[in-house]
This record gives C-alpha cells, sequence and structure tokens, in this order.
C-alpha cells in the first residue's frame, strides 16, 4: 500500500510539471490543443491526488501501522470518525492534504473559468502547477506521509493526540485549509493577467468570489479553532496571539483588505498597482504563515522542532515567489496606472484606503511582534520575547479604530462628501453610538475599552440599520411594493454590498464579545468537599470528586454546585480525562454554562482524590457566545455576497428569503448545536441514564422515609451511604426498566411519600434560552418564511396602485447612483 | 508634482516616527529578555534586577516541594549544572514534574526567581502529535 501511495505522488509530480510546462508553451505558441493538453493534465493530477488520499485514509482505516505517519497518528481503539480525521493530525499527511485540496480548488476554478476567461487559464494552471510542485516536491524529499519502517512493523498505532479528538479539532483544520488553499487562486488568477498583460478588470471579477469564498473559509477556520481553545484548553479565553494563531490572522487581515479596496478599483479605476500586489502578498502570508509554524523558526508554545531542511526549502521558493511576482508588478506598472486620482479625502475611495491602511498596519503588526523574538535574537544574539498584553496594547486601539472605520465608511458618498450630506448621513449613527455608549457606561462598563467598544458598535450599527432603512424605503417607493418586500427585494438585487453589510453586523457582534472578555472575572480556588466560595454572582461549591473508567479513559470528575443567591442553580462538572497510552497528556473537560448574559468556565487543572479536594480555576465571561454569534452571522453574509447571482435570481423570485433562513438556521445550528452537545459532554461521565438523572433532580431524598434533610437525590449529603438514597434511586431505576416515563416515575413518588417528595424545579431560564436560541432562530426564519410567501402570492395590483412617491432628490440620486454601480 | 511629493514625504516621515516612538516605549514595558538558567547565573543578579525575564530550564528531580492547602510551589531548576531556586503560586501544567522542561516568567530577587507564569514543555509530544496550522496552543 505504502508503495502504491509513493508512487501516486511520483506520478503526481511528474503530470503536475507536465501540465505547467505544457500550459506554458501553449500559451506562447497559441495552441488550443496544448493549452487543452496542460487543463487535461492538471484534471488528471486532482484525480491521482485524490487516489493518494484514498489510499492513505485506507491505511488508517485498515490500521496499516507498517507506515511511519500511520503509527504515529492513530490506534486500533479509536473510532472510525478520528481515523479518517487521523489524515490531517500531523505535518506529513497535512501537506499532503493541503495538496489535495489545492488540486480540487485548483479544477474547479479552471473548470469555471475556462471560457470566460480563456487567455488566462493557461497560467493559471501553471502558476497552480508551480505552487503543487513544491509541496509535492518536499513531500517526496522530506516529508513523505507514506514512508514506511524498515524493520519490525509496530502492531498497534501510537494513537492520536487526545487533544486533537474533538469534534471541532477535526472540521477546524480543513476548514483552515480552505481558506488558504483558497487564496491561491487569486494568487494565480492575478499572475496569469500580469504574465498575459490582460490587466483590465476582468481578472478581478473572477478573483473577487473566489476570494470571498476561501475568506469565508478562513474566518470560519478561525472561530472554529477559538471554539476549539475555548472549549478544550481551559484556560478561559479562545486568543492568545500565539505564532500558530497569528499565522491564520495574517492572510485574512490582506485578505480583507483585498475585498474592500477592490470595490475601489471597480468604481474608480484606481489602486490598480495595489490591489495585485494585495493579492500576492496575501499568498506570501498564507506560505509564511505555514513556514513559520512548521519550521520552527518561531518559538511557539507548540514547540514544532527546528527543521533546517524545511526552512531551507521554504525561504528558497518564498524568496523566489516574491521576487518573480513583484518583477511582473514593475514589469507591467505601465499597464496598472490609475484611471482617477483621489479627489478628497472625505470620499468613500478615501475610506476604503483607510480601511486597508489599518488592515495592512494590523497585519505588519501581528508579523512583526510575531517574528521579534527571531528577529532580536538575529540582530542583537539576545532572544526578548514579546507576551500577550504587547498585542492586546496595540491591536485593541487598532481593533477600535476599524471598528469605528467600519461605520463611518458607508456614510461617505463616493467622489466627495458635502458638509450636507455628511450632516443628515451622521446623525442617526452617532446619536445611536452615544446612547449605546452612554447606557453602558452608566451601569458602570469602563470607558477604556469596553465602554468605546460598545459606543462605536451602537455606531456601526446605526449606520448600518439607516442605510438598510432608506434602501428599504427608496425600493418600496418606487417599486411601490410593501416595506418587506422591498427590504428583501433591495437585498436580492444588491447582494454583494448588503451580504457586506451583515458581515458588518458579524463583526459588531463579535466585537461585543471582545468587550465582555475586556471584563471577565478570574479566581483560582483550592476548595475542600462542601466550601463554598463566592465568585461574581455565583456561589460555587464542591461536592466531591468522582473516579470513573469507560475503557478508553479514567475520568476524574468533579461535582460542582452552582449557586445564586443561596439557591441551588445547577450543577457542574469538570473533569480531567487520562487516555490510554497519553496518561501523562491529561485532557481538561471544561464544564461551562452558556447563557447570552455570560458564560460560567470551570476548570479542575489539579485534584487530590484522597482528600477529595480539587483546584479549580473558574472564569465568567460576560457575551462571549455573541462571538460565536457573530461568526455565524459573518457567514450567513459572506453567503448571501457569494452566491451566484443566478442562484439568487431564482430563490428572490420564488422563496425569497427560504435560501436564506435555511442557511441562517443551518449556520447557526451547525455552530451552536455541537456546542450545545459538546458542553453536555462534560456531564457524559455519568453512567446513569439521562431520564434517571432528570428524576435524582427532582426527587427529594427521604433519607429513611423521614426526609430530614431538604436535598434531592443528586445533592444529598448523607449520601451514597444513605438508606433513603439507595432505596430511592434503586425505585428510580425499576420504575423506568418498565418503560415508565419521567412523569410516571414522578407520579409513582408522589402517591407513595406525597408532595414533599417533589424538589422545587431548579431555575434553568436562562439556559434554556442559551440552548432554546438556534430553534428559536430556526422558527424566526420559518415565520419570514411564511410572512413573505403570503406577501408573494398577493397579486401586486393591489398594492402598485396606492400614492405618489415623494422623496429627497438628493438622497435619491445617491441610492440610485450607489444602487446601479455596485451589482 | 514635487509638491506632492513633499507632502507625502513628509506625511509618511511623520507617522513613521510617531509610529517608532510608540513602539519603542510600549515594547520597553512588555519586552523579556529569554534566557536559560546558566546564562542567568553566569551573571551578577544586579544585572537582571528590575527586568523581566523568562527563564528556561529543567526541573531539578525531587526539588518540587508544595505548601499543604495552598498553591505555593517551590522548586528548582537547572541547566549545565547551574542551579536557580524558583517560587511560583498558581495551578501548574500537567507537564511540570521532575526534569521537565519549564520556561518561567518573572524577576530575579534575591531569594531566587519569582515567577507570574510558568509554561512547561514537552517536545516530543507535541511533535508526535503537533496540533494542525491555527491550532492554539495550551
Amino acid at each position: 500500500m505504502a508503495s502504491l501511495g509513493y508512487y501516486l505522488l511520483l506520478a503526481a509530480f511528474v503530470v503536475c510539471a507536465y501540465a505547467a510546462a505544457i500550459s506554458v508553451g501553449g500559451a506562447r505558441r497559441r495552441s488550443r490543443a496544448l493549452i487543452e493538453s496542460g487543463v487535461g493534465a492538471f484534471y488528471l493530477f486532482t484525480a491521482i491526488m485524490a487516489a493518494a488520499s484514498a489510499v492513505i485514509v485506507y491505511a488508517f482505516v485498515t490500521g496499516d501501522y507498517s507506515i511511519k505517519y500511520v503509527q504515529r497518528y492513530s490506534d486500533s481503539t479509536q473510532p472510525l470518525f478520528y481515523k479518517l480525521t487521523s489524515y490531517w493530525g500531523g505535518l506529513d499527511g497535512s501537506i499532503m492534504f493541503w495538496v489535495s485540496l489545492l488540486s480540487v480548488f485548483g479544477a474547479v476554478a479552471v473548470y469555471v473559468n475556462r471560457e470566460r476567461h480563456r487567455e488566462l487559464i493557461p497560467y493559471v494552471v501553471a502558476v497552480i502547477a508551480v505552487v503543487e510542485m513544491f509541496f509535492l516536491f518536499l513531500m517526496i524529499v522530506h516529508n513523505n506521509p507514506f514512508s514506511t519502517y524498515l524493520t519490525q512493523n509496530p502492531t498497534d498505532g501510537a494513537g492520536l493526540n487526545p487533544l486533537l479528538q474533538n469534534f471541532y479539532m477535526v472540521i477546524h483544520p480543513p476548514t483552515m485549509y480552505s481558506g488558504f488553499v483558497g487564496l491561491t487562486i487569486p494568487y494565480a488568477f492575478g499572475m496569469a493577467a500580469l504574465i498575459t498583460g490582460h490587466l483590465d478588470d476582468s481578472w478581478l471579477r473572477a478573483v473577487r468570489r473566489w476570494t470571498m469564498i476561501a475568506w469565508l473559509f478562513l474566518s470560519v477556520g478561525l472561530g472554529l479553532g477559538m471554539i476549539w481553545a475555548y472549549e478544550e484548553l481551559g484556560w478561559g479565553g479562545y486568543w492568545m496571539w500565539d505564532p500558530v494563531e497569528n499565522a491564520g490572522l495574517l492572510p485574512w487581515f490582506t485578505a480583507t483588505a483585498f475585498l474592500h479596496s477592490v470595490m475601489v478599483q471597480e468604481r474608480r479605476g484606481m489602486l490598480r498597482i495595489w490591489n495585485v500586489s494585495l493579492v500576492i502578498t496575501t499568498f506570501f502570508l498564507t506560505l509564511f504563515g505555514t513556514f513559520m509554524t512548521r519550521s520552527g523558526i518561531v518559538q511557539s508554545v507548540h514547540s514544532f522542532g527546528q527543521d533546517p531542511v524545511l526552512t531551507k526549502l521554504f525561504t528558497g521558493f518564498m524568496v523566489a515567489m516574491l521576487i518573480v511576482s513583484f518583477g511582473f508588478v514593475i514589469y507591467r506598472m505601465p499597464l496598472l496606472q490609475a484611471r482617477n486620482e483621489l479627489d478628497s479625502w472625505l470620499s468613500r475611495e478615501a475610506a476604503f484606503m483607510y480601511n486597508n491602511w489599518i488592515l495592512l498596519f494590523s497585519a505588519f503588526f501581528v508579523l512583526f511582534a510575531t517574528m521579534f523574538p527571531t528577529l532580536s535574537e538575529a540582530i542583537t544574539g539576545e532572544r526578548i520575547t514579546v507576551a500577550a498584553p504587547f498585542f492586546n496594547q496595540w491591536m485593541v486601539p487598532i481593533g477600535l479604530t476599524m471598528l469605528l472605520l467600519t461605520g463611518i465608511g458607508p456614510l461617505l458618498a463616493w467622489r466627495r462628501s458635502t458638509f450636507e450630506n455628511l450632516r443628515t448621513q451622521f446623525i442617526v449613527p452617532t446619536v445611536s453610538g452615544l446612547a449605546l455608549g452612554g447606557t453602558v457606561v452608566a451601569l458602570g462598563i469602563p470607558i477604556w475599552s469596553a465602554g468605546l467598544c460598545f459606543a462605536f458598535s451602537g455606531f456601526v450599527v446605526g449606520t448600518i440599520g439607516q442605510e438598510f432603512w432608506r434602501g428599504a424605503r427608496v425600493r418600496q417607493q418606487t417599486s411601490g411594493t410593501d416595506l418587506f418586500t422591498a427590504f428583501v427585494g433591495l437585498v436580492g438585487r444588491n447582494k454583494r454590498r448588503y451580504g457586506g453589510y451583515l458581515v458588518h453586523v458579524g463583526i459588531v457582534l463579535m466585537f461585543l464579545g471582545f468587550a465582555g472578555s475586556d471584563l471577565k472575572k478570574h479566581e483560582t480556588l483550592l476548595m475542600k468537599p462542601g466550601q463554598v466560595v463566592q465568585v461574581g454572582d455565583y456561589g460555587i461549591r464542591h461536592d466531591r470528586i468522582r473516579v470513573t473508567d469507560d475503557g478508553r479513559k479514567q475520568m476524574v470528575t468533579a461535582e460542582i454546585t452552582v449557586l445564586r443567591d443561596g439557591a441551588e442553580l445547577t450543577k457542574m462538572y469538570p473533569a480531567r480525562w487520562f487516555f490510554r497510552k497519553h496518561e501523562d497528556q491529561p485532557t481538561t473537560e471544561v464544564a461551562i454554562r452558556r447563557t447570552l448574559a455570560e458564560d460560567l468556565y470551570i476548570v479542575m487543572p489539579q485534584f487530590e482524590p484522597g482528600e477529595q479536594s480539587a483546584n479549580l480555576e473558574i472564569t465568567v465571561t460576560p457575551l462571549v457566545n455573541w462571538l460565536w454569534l457573530g461568526f455565524g452571522v459573518l457567514a450567513l453574509g459572506t453567503l448571501i455576497a457569494v452566491l451566484p447571482e443566478t442562484a439568487f435570481a431564482f430563490a428572490s423570485a420564488r422563496v425569497p428569503e427560504a435560501v436564506k433562513a435555511a442557511t441562517a438556521s443551518m449556520i447557526l445550528l451547525a455552530i451552536v448545536a455541537p456546542a450545545a452537545v459538546q458542553a453536555q459532554d462534560g456531564t457524559g461521565v455519568v453512567t446513569r441514564s439521562a431520564e434517571q438523572r432528570q428524576l435524582e433532580e427532582k426527587i427529594i431524598c427521604m433519607c429513611g422515609n423521614s426526609g430530614c434533610v431538604h436535598a434531592t437525590l443528586v445533592n444529598c449529603p448523607m449520601r451514597p451511604a444513605c438508606h433513603g438514597h439507595t432505596a430511592q434511586t434503586a425505585e428510580i431505576k425499576s420504575l423506568l426498566d418498565e418503560r415508565k416515563d419521567v412523569d410516571q416515575v414522578l407520579a409513582a413518588f408522589v402517591e407513595k411519600y406525597g408532595q414533599a417528595v417533589l424538589a422545587v424545579p431548579s431555575n434553568t431560564g436562562f439556559n434554556a434560552l442559551a440552548w432554546g436560541l438556534p430553534y428559536l432562530l430556526g422558527a424566526l426564519g420559518l415565520v419570514t418564511i411564511l410572512l413573505t410567501a403570503r406577501r408573494w402570492s398577493r397579486p401586486s395590483a393591489a398594492v402598485a396602485g396606492g400614492g405618489e412617491t415623494q422623496m429627497d432628490p438628493g438622497l435619491d440620486a445617491r441610492l440610485d447612483d450607489e444602487l446601479r454601480n455596485l451589482d | 508634482m514635487s509638491h506632492k511629493a513633499t507632502k507625502i514625504g513628509v506625511t509618511s516621515l511623520v507617522l513613521l516616527t510617531a509610529f517608532g516612538v510608540l513602539m519603542y516605549t510600549t515594547l520597553g514595558e512588555s519586552m523579556q529578555y529569554y534566557k536559560y538558567v546558566d546564562e542567568v547565573t553566569a551573571q551578577p543578579a544586579s544585572v537582571w534586577k528590575d527586568k523581566r525575564l523568562q527563564v528556561h530550564g529543567h526541573v531539578v528531580p525531587g526539588s518540587i516541594g508544595k505548601k499543604r492547602d495552598t498553591l505555593d510551589y517551590r522548586f528548582e531548576i537547572q541547566r549545565n549544572g547551574q542551579k536557580l531556586t524558583a517560587f511560583y503560586t498558581g495551578i501548574v501544567p500537567d507537564t511540570f514534574k521532575d526534569d521537565s522542561e519549564v520556561v518561567l516568567t518573572g524577576r530575579l530577587t534575591s531569594d531566587g526567581f519569582v515567577a507570574t507564569d510558568m509554561t512547561a514543555k514537552c517536545p516530543s509530544k507535541y511533535e508526535a502529535a503537533a496540533p494542525p496550522l491555527g491550532a492554539p496552543p495550551k
């Protein structure tokens, strides 16, 4: 098997080289046959990579431990799901996964654009093929995932790192890679345009959508990484400016900058050198990010070993890529002259430029600070590190400026803004910003930085609301429909623009999440059983420590009762899991109580089974769920903007909201539901069934028919030795075994012991809200669909008759101008 | 044209200077020297006084002591035969044990190194299962 895989890689390399050479040859000789052959070779290459992937996946599933990579990243006891995903669990496999993904992305991009951008295609193929060749070369000479043990095959694998055996870790890397890989496509098109000199704006059209798709993947990937860090690593935060995180963030900044500045080029023909440079820089940063984290040149807590060979190979490739790319930019400079000059610093164009500067500066700063230890060692010989506070010191003001610009940009007119339209534009956002900012400051939130963040968020929401409102009003009056229909039509007609605004809403939600994290409370406690400590509004009581085993791992669980105002709120179960073969690397199972307002987050890093005492780290983070929600909204907005025109026209003609509402609820479900499952997983150590658990929480322990202590079965202080406890739990179990449901069991208990046996239902209101949110949103989507369907089915003549349209001619002209020009 | 060039030039100069000054001042506060134990002990303690320092070394086997019912740790770290006493209060990483490789952040005092932060390394383990790109660290 291993040699088959290796030969496939070799074949892939040869085919790739052929595709690159024949495409360039064909383009130079203008031979259609040669070009076609190059495209065909690229498709073949994609097929070969798919076959190679199939081989390694097969090896994982069948447990072929003669292959080193398989042996190191899986074992026979792993569930099938994790066996499949071990493919990208390590370095060698992740490079191969990268190559395969890029081949698929490339093949799709070539197929979609083969007629529309015929003149660019051969060079697109060549550029992608060259990038692929580099990574294939790495694999063949240095990181071969198919290399085998020469002597003595191990009989079982070492197993995947338990930290990676998590839902988010399974989908996070592919999403992240898709983002990185997707950014190669814009680069290939940009280079093709530079090489051929077809530098009219047509290449931008091909590139724009791909950049958006890649950007979507990258954003979602970053979000998933953050959720993973938050839920799995147990330090109460989600971002710590580690080089590996920064590597993913760098191209995100420049890609975001490009998505904004490309509009200036489309509208005004300006920033043409800038845009092509951004595309190149973004691609460079994806390479650099990979290099930074893989070669060990930057000290990360991940501590990859130094790898001088990889360093040399990567450096060579990156330098060559930069020289060739920017060489072409300089060579094509005359074709890249701007067609217009900036009219005013108070214009939309200028706003886009500010936005670009800020984003680029962020990228530069993060790059600089990440590389600082390496740089300082190279220059002064002393390794001087900078920690997370340094990043925050800079990135907080930068982020706030970025947020404010998000609100200001859409308010400025193209070319120049007059004082008059500044006044009409700024009133609503300013008022809403001041109102929100004032309210939170009055509630005692410090102005710096959370208060400002709220104020700016209010400003941005004011801006976006105003844009939606005015657009919908104008459309309502011109088309004579009702406001709601006008709103849907508005988004459908200008999906890039209004999808973009929705992305901004997502960003605002995320910033509110950041502001909340600024206000978090953190406590480290050493607790004995029965001890109660107050953290924020919560009383935390440590009940006991329990040790269980499920065959694959040993689980040490702390039972924590959370009290509010003396009443029991909920129970939480932070745990430590000791996986077989990874006993020295226990995983931290965080217990999280989520609400929209704040998360209560409990970790048990250490414990003393003898004394039943536990060290607990307790974090109360306000608004953190808004961050995840923000990612959902951002994804939804991007999807609206990215969906093909035709798909949307069809959708908005029939059931316009269906697509969006369904997507919305699906995305939110996809994001929130696993979170719910994951969080409940923390309580999954309990061997009792859900019903039984539920009943034990509802039934008072009678402690031998007397009910001396008013406590439920779950937290009866006398248990497990308590006579009543044992009898009652046994009773519950037998009743359940008789297939009685929860209510019937409760009824049976009331009959036997009287009403006193029922505990007051615990306060689960907040919890219910948090869990119910996705379903609520889904229901909201459904209502929207129904509402729209009803409006659509109404004969339009009935509404079309009414009223003359009255509107401000200036506003009309401005909206008209913008609606016409932004697709 | 030259007028425009001057304007751009002056603006960028002002911006660059401002950036440089800001960077320098903020760096001063958050800069940390990254040293191995023997590099620290090689110089008199006065050199490191009031400097934020990261010290890298191995935990001396058997040196870890913990005050009962607290999170106060006292232990020694070493490299190339040079030892340094360290104090740390808080929850220690799982991989903190005899002979493990640690990086401590804090200040050097006359009693020893008072750490405010501790990172334990386990390179071989992470190497064997390096979290993929973009994965945040422990």
